[in-house]
């Protein structure tokens, strides 16, 4: 375990290296990354300041929720980056998992390592700005349990958004070409779950609660954070299931991955 | 001593979708996919002793490269069963790639933008190279395929020839008792090939690597190899020494002959006629029948010859003959 660990460390390091090899470019990707990812969120803004609040969240707990979502959306897909569909799918196409078949290491570690996109950091700073605006601005009471949350909530969200860049990723060794519809849940899924889940139609929200359930990874802990009353009447339980989802689908999507793999030996694409 | 690869009956089939054309043909295709079944390998069997080195070869599309991958644990074959090292390597891939190397000539398998020193240094925890083995085999290597050059050099900006000698470097500084190359000389110059040539024979008999290659490079098995196996259409055709593919192929040799004055009629008894050039002659005649030395016994006691030369059909004559008259012996 220490073993693959540090060879991880080795693998990304050389990642890091690459790319800090071009400084300016690298900076001005990182900045405007950020830079746009905040103009969503600025015109959001605008248009809240208007209203005061929708669906009975204001402005800052509203940040809380986009922000979250976005410093673990960041981190996800710098962590993930060798398991984005869109690369990885390139990947199987230039017959480069040959070479990671070839190699007495696990073939998931190696894709781990074989990126790590660095630009992400705009996105997570970006995030991290609006975070610390929306706990700056919100009367928190906060308890050792809320506080422990947050960690919990971060992990628990690159997990369950990790799981689906990983099954997108295995459908490629049947299709080769990336497959639109995960991509859709997984950037929907983003989207769906920066804002209240009550603003969204009944179905929307039980497709996302039964089927794909990030209704727990960031709208209940943070009914929990804020001390909001829960508007849906769901188990009291419902702020802690993060962990458990993230987990349950990481563990299917790795179970998948292993199919997929034994389908790509099978068949040599 | 049992053999350090043995392969019994291995078939390996590939389903590929019949693609029907136009939208309508794509929405059918999702519906009902239609496959047909390709056979790349059928009924392959052979084995390989330590130390061998052995030219696997056939035409295009014949299943070199199904045969290798399924041979280095890139592909489950469809049946038979594999042994390598005492080991079958789909079952348990990452144990079993830690004892061999492996080399197609079409890729690299160092990564791609990091400079060749840097790639050879991430071989050394992934394969758990002791640091002091690493030094010395990168040592000997370097000297032995001149890497020094071009160590610090990332591999994308390599030619040909570079790419190969850093990869066959990467392939064996683990120190593997089997090194798999699929066209290790492919593209590259005729001085370049044989400095890889060199170094594969010195890997051969100073470090008792197992090698098994294909290549279309028959200069590469003349060289290296004392056994060939040929294969066609995923079958076996032939299995034995270099020697027994020319004694029992070979049979048209030619003699060449360059007369000192101009004869009417330069045709032996018994013989075809040979195809005439001014004072050029050449003689076709099956060395089985009749040997080179009783025939230049007899042309001497008729004419007066300036210059004789004997000529075998090259190897890739031979093998093209087997192709296409699909010889089959065991």
């Amino acid at each position: 375990m220490r073993h693959q660990l540090s060879l991880y460390l080795r693998l990304i390091s050389i990642q890091l290296r690459s790319q800090m090899q071009f400084r300016v470019s690298f900076w001005t990707d990182v900045i405007t990354t950020g830079l746009l990812n905040f103009s969503y969120f600025f015109s959001t803004y605008l248009v809240l300041q208007r209203f005061g609040s929708i669906a009975g969240w204001s402005v800052a707990e509203m940040a809380f929720l986009y922000g979250m979502i976005e410093i673990s959306f960041g981190s996800m897909d710098m962590l993930f980056s060798g398991f984005d569909p869109d690369s990885f799918s390139r990947f199987i196409r230039q017959g480069l998992l040959d070479q990671v078949l070839l190699r007495p290491v696990s073939v998931a570690l190696q894709i781990f390592g074989s990126a790590f996109v660095m630009r992400r950091l705009g996105r997570i700073t970006q995030g991290a700005l609006v975070l610390i605006f929306a706990l700056v601005n919100l009367p928190v009471h906060w308890t050792p349990l809320k506080v422990g949350l947050l960690p919990v909530m971060w992990i628990s969200q690159i997990a369950a958004m990790g799981a689906l860049f990983m099954a997108g990723s295995t459908l490629t060794f049947w299709t080769v070409q990336r497959v639109e519809a995960i991509n859709i849940l997984t950037y929907g899924g983003v989207e769906v779950m920066s804002y209240p889940m009550t603003i969204y139609p009944r179905w929307l929200r039980g497709f996302f609660t039964y089927l794909i359930p990030f209704i727990f990874l960031n709208f209940y802990p943070a009914l929990y954070i804020l001390d909001k009353p829960d508007p849906l009447g769901l188990p009291a339980f419902s702020p802690f299931l993060a962990p458990l989802v993230g987990g349950v689908m990481l563990f299917l999507a790795s179970r998948f991955w292993q199919v997929g793999l034994s389908h790509y030996q099978s068949t040599g694409t | 001593m049992s053999p350090i690869i043995s392969v019994q009956h291995l078939y390996k089939r590939f389903k590929i979708l019949q693609r029907r054309p136009g939208l309508g043909g794509a929405l059918v295709n999702l519906l009902s996919p239609r496959y047909s079944e390709v056979s790349a390998v059928q009924d392959v069997s052979f084995e390989l002793e330590e130390g061998e080195v052995v030219g696997y070869l056939g035409p295009n599309g014949a299943g070199k490269s199904t045969t290798i991958k399924v041979l280095t644990g890139l592909l489950v074959p469809t049946s038979g069963e594999v042994h390598i090292n005492g080991k079958v390597p789909w079952l348990e891939r990452e144990r079993y790639v830690r004892e061999i190397g492996a080399i197609f000539g079409y890729r690299s398998t160092l990564w791609w933008d990091l400079p060749v020193i840097d790639s050879l240094e991430l071989l050394q925890p992934m394969y758990r190279i002791p640091a002091e083995r690493f030094r010395s085999n990168l040592r000997e290597f370097s000297r032995l395929l001149d890497l020094d050059s071009f160590l610090n050099t990332p591999v994308r900006s390599l030619s040909l020839g570079q790419r190969m000698r850093a990869d066959l470097c990467a392939a064996l500084i683990h120190e593997p008792r089997l090194l798999f190359l699929d066209e290790p000389t492919i593209g590259l110059d005729v001085i370049a090939k044989e400095h890889i040539r060199q170094f594969i024979l010195h890997v051969n008999r100073q470090r008792g690597v197992t090698v098994l290659l294909t290549t279309h490079d028959l200069a590469d098995v003349e060289r290296l190899c004392e056994r060939v196996m040929i294969l066609d259409r995923g079958r076996l055709l032939f299995d034995g020494s270099l020697t027994m593919l020319n004694h029992r192929f070979e049979s048209t040799w030619t003699l060449h002959v360059d007369f000192e004055v101009e004869y009417e009629d330069v045709s032996l008894p018994g013989m075809d006629p040979p195809v005439r050039q001014g004072l050029h002659a050449e003689y076709h005649f099956d060395h089985r029948q009749v040997t080179s030395a009783e025939l230049i016994t007899r042309l001497l006691e008729k004419f007066r010859i300036r210059d004789l030369e004997v000529r075998r059909p090259p190897l890739e004559e031979t093998i093209r003959r087997i192709y296409r008259e699909k010889l089959l012996i065991n």
